[in-house]
């Protein structure tokens, strides 16, 4: 048996046929081991496309290791496929490790038989190892019985051999998940988990694989980056939560929906993405803390809105989980490409602060920072997540809650962990009365109309001109209290590779693995990418060359909107050096190679 | 200043010094309210006056309580945030024919859906007047603006019909020449529990003097009833009398059928609203401690 520290496999079916729930179960078996998981689902854009085409392709990516995992990974040692169009689809996708193992389920191969050549040659071609499976015939009609449902409970069972999991365990994950199905479904379940085990058992003996544990005492939790979004909003104190319905951010809505009320919270589903946010302002108007979440449409719809959160000084939290764009895009993949869009979007110069979440840890105390920077500054926040982050599930350790009722009350831990500083006590606003409804003697208007400090309504040169002084300083603030951002490895050098949000995994990992192999790099992360800390320049004139890596498109004549903003900040020549919009988040190997090549050009 | 024990004068609720055209029906409206708030005694301290964009906009800068001038049609989102968040606060949502009918209407449509509590008045000047002389949703046909110079092509929205449509718990119309009926309408939908649709003719002399026939009474028809607003005799002297049910739907779409010349209350009927169910939900929902916030999750 091979000992691996660690490893990533797909499992790839039609959509609708619980690739995902297996999935599912799965990683409850590794956490139960002690071991490390990240999870990536692939989903299609769709509810349920036709089977048995490409565009059905739904299943998972899990990476399993010894130690914490920050990322998913590059390439899949193995894959298990429903069927030879799925196969065919997958390997377009070029995220095979080849010398790799392929899983082919041949149920349909007497279906046609031409196309499984086709995808099996096609699979060996590209160096990977096809092992057919054949579900028994007696596990075939235990699926007949419960309606073609059930494929995917042998697939776990053939996974639950292969890594070494007891079927023991796993028919408690199994009847744990499925508690709510009548007792003769879910024992018809169980034979099927039994039959996958016993088939894996018989013709995949050679793929077992052991991933030894350093179980400790330290509690972990297991969470994707929408629900540690919502449970954040829960800790931070935030009242009121008002969204519609958008790709990939709906989740979020989904979660609090559920377990909001509990907390004394509101969940409103608003008639457009305008009135979400419209909602939201109105609450915050009312001292209300409150909230909305959306995606790339979403965000351009909500933008007039934010214009007025900004010049009528409402506190106002925006999440923005990036997806594919430009317009519609693509709704279920992922891209770091709304940073423009947030920091710079509205119209009328009303930059913003734009901070973005590294990973599903970050989710959880987004609200908290945000919350606290549009309560002191009464400048809209906005927190960037993206498709990746949103989806993605780890194990890590349980984090400490701050149960926040006010913003004095943020973990000194939280301000760390976004490399802020506190704010000063007093901030000047561009009106001096920030009463709410029900203080007696204070009563005033907002507006979006430019106003005087006293908030009335002032077209003069002067006023104007102060509250534009007024609002900028108070992003100079933020400016100012931004620390060093957070460095891999030292901090001068030959090469020094930038990265934001969800790619700071990668950056990591790529960094670790060029350190152990004796190449010379350095890499840094922001997490606040708008505005940026002050002492930029000078960070990154301690080495040769600053490049970036970004999940968005860029090339040789037209800067990705990170490296422009960098640019912008340190009139320095930085250039992004990986900026790909496949939909795909980047690789730790790309990373890698990308170093060398950047170094071996250098040291050259 | 305002207090909460102090009685409620017309000369506190005044606050900046109104800026539309004379003439404008908007001062009407504006006055109508300030009696209305002294009558009722209505604390302005707990009341906010919410506003979208156009010359109806600019009404919670002249009323002396919280006040929240938005976007572009989007008051009624605005409204709504605080509905739930401070559910003790009266709302008073301040809206036009484009602002309310034209880049507001989804907005108008989910309002009175929602049927949360608020009294939402349409300014119905039939034109855009801020923006100076466009065609609006209630712009009658044939009416020359700056972008249809060859005269509005299409029959106009009515809008009482356009609330009725939409299930609307109160719907009422008045106009604001008719000082003691304006009056009279906005106090039975204060009283309304939900989404009080109050629809008023305004004059705009400097853009639309054609819309409303102010000077004469004759087109006018109040609908009179015990639960409804009486007739305005001594502002409408030759106008007709016609007894109306409020309760009686069908009888409400006759009467809003066309160019609106109706006035009084059109359709009253108490029906739940989302700001108390939405409110419920969350008192009744069984509570947890924050504290056991992520214990579900641990592994």
């Amino acid at each position: 048996m091979m000992t691996r520290d660690q490893f990533r496999f797909d499992l790839i079916m039609d959509a609708g046929n619980g690739a995902q729930k297996a999935g599912d179960i799965l990683i409850k078996g590794f956490a139960n081991q002690g071991l490390y998981v990240y999870i990536e689902p692939m989903i299609p854009a769709e509810i349920s496309p036709p089977k048995r085409t490409k565009y059905s392709m739904s299943g998972v990516t899990i990476r399993v290791a010894t130690g914490e995992l920050t990322n998913i990974g590059s390439l899949s040692e193995l894959m298990l496929v429903e069927q030879e169009i799925l196969l065919d689809r997958r390997l377009d996708d070029e995220e095979y490790e080849p010398g790799g193992t392929v899983i082919l389920d041949m149920g349909d191969q007497k279906r046609s038989p031409a196309t499984y050549d086709q995808a099996m040659a096609r699979a060996r071609a590209a160096g990977l190892k096809v092992l057919p499976l054949s579900i028994p015939d007696e596990a075939q009609q235990t699926i007949r019985e419960l309606n073609g449902n059930g494929k995917n409970m042998v697939y776990l069972g053939v996974f639950t051999a292969i890594f070494n999991i007891t079927l023991t365990d796993m028919n408690a994950f199994v009847s744990q998940v499925f508690k709510k199905l009548p007792a003769d479904k879910l024992a018809k379940n169980l034979t099927l988990v039994q039959s996958g085990y016993d088939l894996a058992q018989a013709d995949f003996s050679e793929l077992f694989l052991s991933i030894p544990a350093n179980p400790d005492d330290r509690e972990k939790i297991l969470m994707d980056g929408n629900t540690a979004l919502a449970m954040g909003i829960v800790d931070s104190g935030i009242k009121l939560y008002s969204g519609y319905p958008i790709t990939p951010a709906s989740s979020i809505m989904h979660t609090l929906a559920k377990s909001f009320p509990a907390y004394g919270g509101i969940v409103h589903q608003a008639e457009d993405e305008i009135a979400a946010i419209g909602t939201a302002i109105g609450s915050y108007f009312g001292g209300v803390p409150a909230i909305t979440a959306t995606s790339g449409p979403g965000l351009s719809l909500k933008q007039e809105f934010i214009g007025l959160a900004m010049v009528s000084e409402i506190p106002c939290i925006v999440i923005d989980v990036q997806r594919g764009g430009p317009s519609t895009g693509l709704p279920t993949r992922t891209e770091q490409s709304d940073l423009f869009a947030a920091a710079f979007g509205t119209h009328g110069d009303a930059t913003k602060v734009v901070l973005s979440v590294s990973s599903v840890e970050d989710c959880f105390y987004a609200p908290h920072i945000a919350r606290y920077l549009t309560e002191k500054l009464r400048v809209p926040v906005l927190i960037l997540s993206d498709y990746l982050t949103s989806v993605s599930y780890k194990v890590f350790e349980k984090l400490n809650l701050n149960v926040m009722e006010n913003i004095s009350d943020i973990l000194p831990e939280i301000l760390e962990r976004f490399y802020i500083e506190a704010l000063p006590e007093s901030i000047e606003m561009v009106k001096t009365n920030q009463s709410i409804p029900g203080e007696v003697g204070r009563l005033r208007r907002v507006t979006g109309l430019n106003t005087d400090i006293e908030g009335t309504v002032a077209y003069t040169s002067q006023t104007n001109q102060r509250a534009h002084q007024v609002r900028n300083e108070k992003l100079h603030h933020v400016r100012r209290a931004l620390k060093t951002p957070e460095f891999f490895g030292p901090s001068e050098g030959d090469l020094l590779v930038v990265a934001w949000g969800s790619s700071r995994g990668v950056l990591k990992e790529a960094i670790d693995t060029c350190h152990r192999e004796g190449v010379s790099v350095s890499g840094m992360h922001l997490k606040m990418v708008y505005p940026l800390p002050l002492m930029l320049k000078e960070l990154f004139s301690r080495f040769k060359r600053v490049v970036t890596i970004e999940t968005v498109y860029g090339d040789s004549l037209k800067h990705t909107p990170f490296s422009t903003l960098l640019r912008s900040e340190t009139l320095l020549d930085v250039k992004a050096v990986l900026s790909n919009a496949t939909g795909r988040p980047l690789k730790p190997s790309q990373v890698v190679n990308t170093i060398k090549e950047l170094s071996h050009v250098h040291n050259n | 200043m305002s207090t909460t024990t102090n009685p409620v004068t017309l000369k506190e609720l005044k606050a900046a010094d109104p800026r539309w055209c004379t003439g404008c029906g908007d001062y009407t409206i504006l006055v109508g309210l300030r009696r209305f708030m002294v009558q009722r005694q209505i604390d302005p301290v707990n009341t906010v006056n919410v506003s979208g964009i156009g010359c109806s906009g600019r009404l919670p800068h002249y009323m002396n309580t919280y006040g929240i001038h938005s976007v572009h049609g989007r008051a009624i989102p605005v409204a709504l945030g605080l509905a739930l968040g401070r559910p003790e606060l009266k709302l008073f949502i301040s809206s036009g024919d484009g602002d309310a009918l034209s880049i507001g209407g989804n907005h108008l449509i989910h309002g009175i859906h929602k049927n949360f509590n608020c009294v939402f008045v349409l300014f119905d000047n039939q034109i855009y007047g801020l923006t100076k002389n466009q065609t609006s949703p209630t712009t009658k046909k044939g009416l020359v603006t700056m972008t249809q110079p060859q005269g509005s092509p299409l029959s106009p929205i009515n809008p009482v019909q356009f609330a009725l449509g939409l299930g609307a718990t109160f719907v009422a119309s008045t106009a604001e020449w008719m000082g003691q009926h304006f009056l009279d309408t906005l106090d039975v939908a204060y009283q309304h529990p939900g989404f009080s649709f109050v629809h008023v003719a305004q004059r705009c002399p400097k853009f639309n003097p054609s819309a409303w026939n102010h000077e004469d009474s004759r087109w006018i028809s109040f609908l009179e009833h015990d639960n409804g607003v009486p007739a305005d005799r001594k502002a409408a002297p030759d106008a007709t009398v016609v007894a109306h049910d409020p309760s009686d739907m069908a009888k409400a779409f006759e009467h809003a059928n066309g160019l609106t010349t109706s006035f009084g209350l059109f359709y009253c009927q108490e029906r739940p609203r989302y700001d108390t169910l939405t409110l419920d939900a969350t008192e009744k929902a069984v509570k947890k401690d924050k504290g056991s916030l992520l214990d579900s999750f641990a592994i």
